[in-house]
């Protein structure tokens, strides 16, 4: 599986609408939105391919100014737990 | 006490939020910051994008000798953590399933054939016929020298350009090494110097946080440059009464920003930006005391012809192109200028009015107006910027002119927010092909082939006797074509580019000039590209991370990278390549015996002992690199420095540096690149400018001096009285549409390296030809409809497409370029800026038709 965070500006007066575009996307969730409206949304996907099918479609929504991304990380086993203290 | 544990899955996307939260520089309440990263297996260390010329820089993953992951580095102040889509798969680049593994000459029966098959030979082999062919080109008297012919890029490291430059200007004492920045920024270029006397941009990306206006002169940013773009973003939705002007010959992403978008008719950019100056002074908006201080006039020649070949009509009427006339003297000379005064400029412009303006441009008014506005408004800090739409034109120099003249008239320049900002395409085009001089007119630091005193500096640098730099300017990049095509260039070598789909008329120049049977060809390539494919011997390349590296990008930031992995099969670096091909050739098989007597104790030494081990590029022990980089890892080193014995980076770079050390050109010491995210010239003392050419921002600015552009001998820029005139091919009855070519997000230039991520070769295949839907309409077109698309040097084949992210204006297509199947570039007139050599490949007549 895939998870990677991307940040969305959209533009003046539009971060609401764009939140509820972004949240009734599959795979995506609206992890933040700051007061000035930038959005962090995460993508939690199969594979690349489907993370850049999102990614465009997020660059291309109405509203969003631009999308970047930022973190992406490839993941084999999702479920193993890791230990963080003990 | 109790185990705390998550899945793994929690554990990333906390770690993804946390990368965006700081990249953003937003907090998220309740967020637990994840652990330091450690632990995995995976070494973490900086590196720069191999892209663009924005030079973001990204931390490199790297487990069990390969790269799995990469980031927006967060402490890079270019891009503070953030990628654009391509620079999210970089990890990708180095591992397509085809790469070049082996040297591949052609062959037949065992031997070198021109129309032979590939055949994998070993490095020794092919370095034997590279110096057998530069040899028996130097001694045919149709070639000579400069028959030994070289194309690199702005996407070599510094140290491999400044070794190639070596090689071919002092060591083979040939010119004609050109790099095919000649494509993309030539004419940024020869306007720098024209108007200030010195190389590159003023300002810094820093800029873009200070500016209350964004003037974009043919630059989609939102696609090409879209870290710079996020900045702008965020910069125009941050301060509300920031706005946004968008110049463009077609609707793109960037316009959807834009507070005034301006769809301009090819070539009026040049009436427009005459103007504004207009409107600028017709409004009382000069800043006299700046221009009364700072500035000098002068007129240009016009009649300057369009770069084709010489016997092309319009060459022969053209009076000042330099090209030989009946009596065989040079017919003026493009680049030449007179003195002039404020009133004779004034006067000048004056015919360019609004409504002049608006009739060329088809701009409406008002819009026009609005722009120049924002310049004349003293209150209004204006950033402009530009890359292909200014820079591949056939007046492209003039056009880079007059937008200085625009900042110049008043005085927004050289300070934060007011910052004329010439962008480029590739990740070193400003560290390698700019400043290290690699273009057939050049030495390092701005200094020239044709002035004596320049080459006797070199020389003098390079530990090289008086006169072994020719004095003769080189075959420049479209001439490179046509020398092959004439059979005047025996042996050449491209590297760290795709010119074979990237240069101009490659149905009637390029591929005939290759494929022609007095030349050798050589290409060093990571991939089987059009060009690798058209060679005669293919090298096979190492790529970015697996050297040690260093780019150069658009603000003057030189940054430096470790070499993280090795290439893979017999891969070599292209600075083991010049550096080891020059010890199969001694001074007395490539240097005139006149200068050799005159010199004995250069006799009897190769290249490689008079270029490389002068005591300077071989200073540094092989122990320097561990030492060097102690602070990064331990026991570091790199291939070349295994190989050659001693830190070859380190010793190139520190000869390197004496060339500009005093001049305003000044880098920093090589250990400190590795250190930090890198350094923006001038580096004085160790601190970096920000600002060049004011006081208290430029070291080189005197207290009291306020402005001084020091490039030139009178510390003053050059305004310039250049007029519109028409470009050399237009629509006509038969070609009835303006044919205008460039790129997508998706992939970089000709796609070498993002056609093979499959996530960017899945997303765009295949290049389109947008139209507009009435131009669709009028010849049966409907959308995905294939259809061809003809000038008079070929035609192509592909979709047509009149929706999506770009929108044409009525009368003018629009086709990407990374397609190697679909080879737009077949279809361009090698017609350029006469004085800069650039192309203009955004200005033919087409035709287009329905299959």
């Amino acid at each position: 599986m895939n998870i990677s965070s991307v940040i969305v500006i959209p533009g003046p007066d539009r971060a609401q609408s764009v939140v509820a575009s972004l949240n009734a996307l599959h795979c995506v969730e609206v992890a933040a939105v700051s007061p000035e409206g930038k959005i962090i949304a995460l993508l939690e996907t199969e594979d690349d391919r489907e993370t850049i099918q999102l990614y465009e479609q997020i660059s291309l929504m109405d509203g969003v100014m631009s999308a970047s991304m930022v973190y992406h990380h490839k993941e084999t086993e999702p479920e193993a737990e890791i230990l963080l203290a003990a | 006490m109790t185990q705390v544990t998550m899945t793994r899955r929690d554990f990333i996307k906390t770690n993804a939020i946390a990368a965006a939260a700081t990249t953003a520089g937003m907090t998220v309440p309740g967020l637990a910051l994840a652990q330091a990263r450690g632990g995995d297996g995976v070494r973490w260390d900086k590196g720069v994008c191999r892209y663009c010329g924005t030079g973001c820089g990204v931390l490199v993953g790297t487990k069990e000798g390969k790269i799995v992951a990469t980031q927006g580095d967060p402490d890079c102040p270019v891009n503070s953590g953030l990628n654009c889509v391509k620079g999210y798969f970089l990890a990708k680049i180095q591992y397509g399933q085809d790469r070049l593994t082996k040297p591949l000459l052609r062959m037949k029966d065992g031997k070198f054939d021109k129309n032979g098959e590939f055949a994998p030979i070993s490095w020794d082999q092919a370095f034997d016929i590279m110096a057998e062919k530069v040899k028996a080109t130097m001694k045919n008297p149709d070639q000579g020298p400069f028959g030994v012919s070289m194309f690199g890029s702005g996407q070599w490291t510094i140290w491999e350009g400044y070794a190639a430059n070596k090689l071919m200007k002092a060591g083979f004492r040939s010119n004609s090494l050109d790099p095919n920045a000649r494509h993309c920024m030539a004419s940024a270029v020869f306007a720098f110097i024209r108007t200030f006397g010195a190389d590159e941009p003023m300002g810094v990306y820093d800029d873009i946080e200070h500016a209350d206006a964004f003037a974009l002169w043919g630059a989609n940013m939102a696609e090409m440059h879209p870290i710079l773009w996020s900045r702008i973003t965020n910069r125009r939705l941050t301060a509300k009464h920031v706005k946004i002007h968008v110049l463009s010959t077609f609707g793109h992403r960037s316009c959807e920003l834009a507070d005034n978008e301006m769809i301009f008719t090819p070539q009026s950019d040049l009436a427009i930006a005459n103007y504004i100056c207009n409107y600028i002074i017709q409004n009382n908006a000069v800043n006299k005391e700046f221009v009364a201080k700072n500035v000098t006039f002068h007129k240009g020649v016009t009649d300057i012809g369009y770069g084709l070949r010489p016997n092309h009509p319009l060459e022969q009427a053209a009076g000042n192109n330099g090209y030989p006339g009946p009596d065989g003297k040079p017919k003026g000379n493009p680049n030449t200028f007179s003195a002039t005064t404020y009133d004779e400029f004034a006067k000048f412009v004056s015919e360019y009015t609004l409504d002049k303006a608006h009739q060329i441009s088809g701009v409406p008014k008002e819009k026009l107006e609005a722009l120049a506005k924002i310049y004349a408004d003293p209150k209004t800090k204006v950033m402009s910027t530009w890359t292909m739409g200014m820079n591949q034109h056939t007046r492209g120099t003039w056009i880079n002119n007059m937008l200085y003249n625009i900042h110049l008239l008043v005085g927004k320049i050289s300070e934060p927010g007011n910052s004329p900002f010439s962008l480029t395409g590739q990740p070193s085009a400003c560290g390698t092909a700019r400043e290290v001089g690699t273009f057939a007119h050049r030495l390092p630091a701005d200094m020239l082939i044709a002035n004596p005193q320049h080459r006797a500096a070199a020389e003098k640098i390079w530990k090289l006797p008086a006169g072994t730099i020719s004095d003769r300017i080189g075959y420049h990049a479209v001439l490179q074509s046509r020398m092959l095509k004439d059979g005047k260039i025996g042996f050449y070598w491209t590297s760290t580019t795709n010119n074979m789909q990237a240069g101009p008329n490659v149905n009637e120049e390029m591929y005939p000039g290759w494929r022609n049977p007095k030349a050798f060809v050589v290409v060093s390539d990571v991939y089987p590209t059009v060009s690798a494919m058209s060679a005669d011997l293919i090298l096979p390349a190492a790529m970015w991370m697996e050297k040690e590296g260093a780019f150069g990008n658009a603000e003057r930031r030189g940054q430096f990278w470790r070499q993280q992995v090795k290439a893979p099969g017999d891969c070599k670096s292209d600075l083991w390549q010049y550096m080891e091909f020059s010890k199969r050739f001694k001074t007395d098989e490539v240097w005139p015996a006149e200068l050799l007597d005159k010199n004995p104790e250069y006799k009897g030494k190769t290249l490689y002992e008079v270029l490389y081990t002068n005591g300077q590029c071989n200073k540094f022990p092989k122990e320097e690199a561990a030492k060097v980089n102690a602070h990064a890892w331990a026991g570091y080193t790199n291939d070349e420095t295994e190989a050659f014995g001693y830190y070859v980076q380190k010793g190139l770079f520190e000869e390197y540096r004496n060339f500009g050390a005093g001049k305003g050109k000044d880098l920093g010491e090589f250990d400190h690149y590795h250190r930090v995210r890198g350094l923006r010239w001038p580096v004085v003392n160790g601190k970096e400018t920000l600002w060049r050419y004011r006081e208290g921002f430029d070291p080189y600015v005197k207290t009291g001096e306020g402005v001084k552009f020091y490039g030139n001998p009178d510390g003053k820029a050059r305004v310039f009285s250049l007029p519109y005139q028409d470009p050399p091919e237009k629509p006509d009855n038969e070609y009835n549409l303006w044919l205008c070519t460039g790129r997508v997000l998706e992939h970089w230039h000709t796609g070498s390296m993002t056609r093979r991520v499959p996530e960017l070769y899945k997303s765009f295949p295949d290049a389109v030809i947008w139209i507009h839907p009435k131009d669709a309409e009028k010849r049966g077109i409907k959308r995905n409809d294939i259809v061809k698309v003809a000038t008079r040097r070929g035609e192509i084949e592909l979709r047509a497409e009149t929706k999506g992210r770009n929108k044409m204006p009525e009368g003018l297509v629009f086709v990407p370029f990374f397609d190697e199947h679909r080879l737009v570039n077949k279809l361009i007139l090698d017609a350029t800026c006469p004085i800069s050599k650039e192309t203009d490949y955004k200005k033919n007549a087409c035709k287009v038709w329905k299959v």
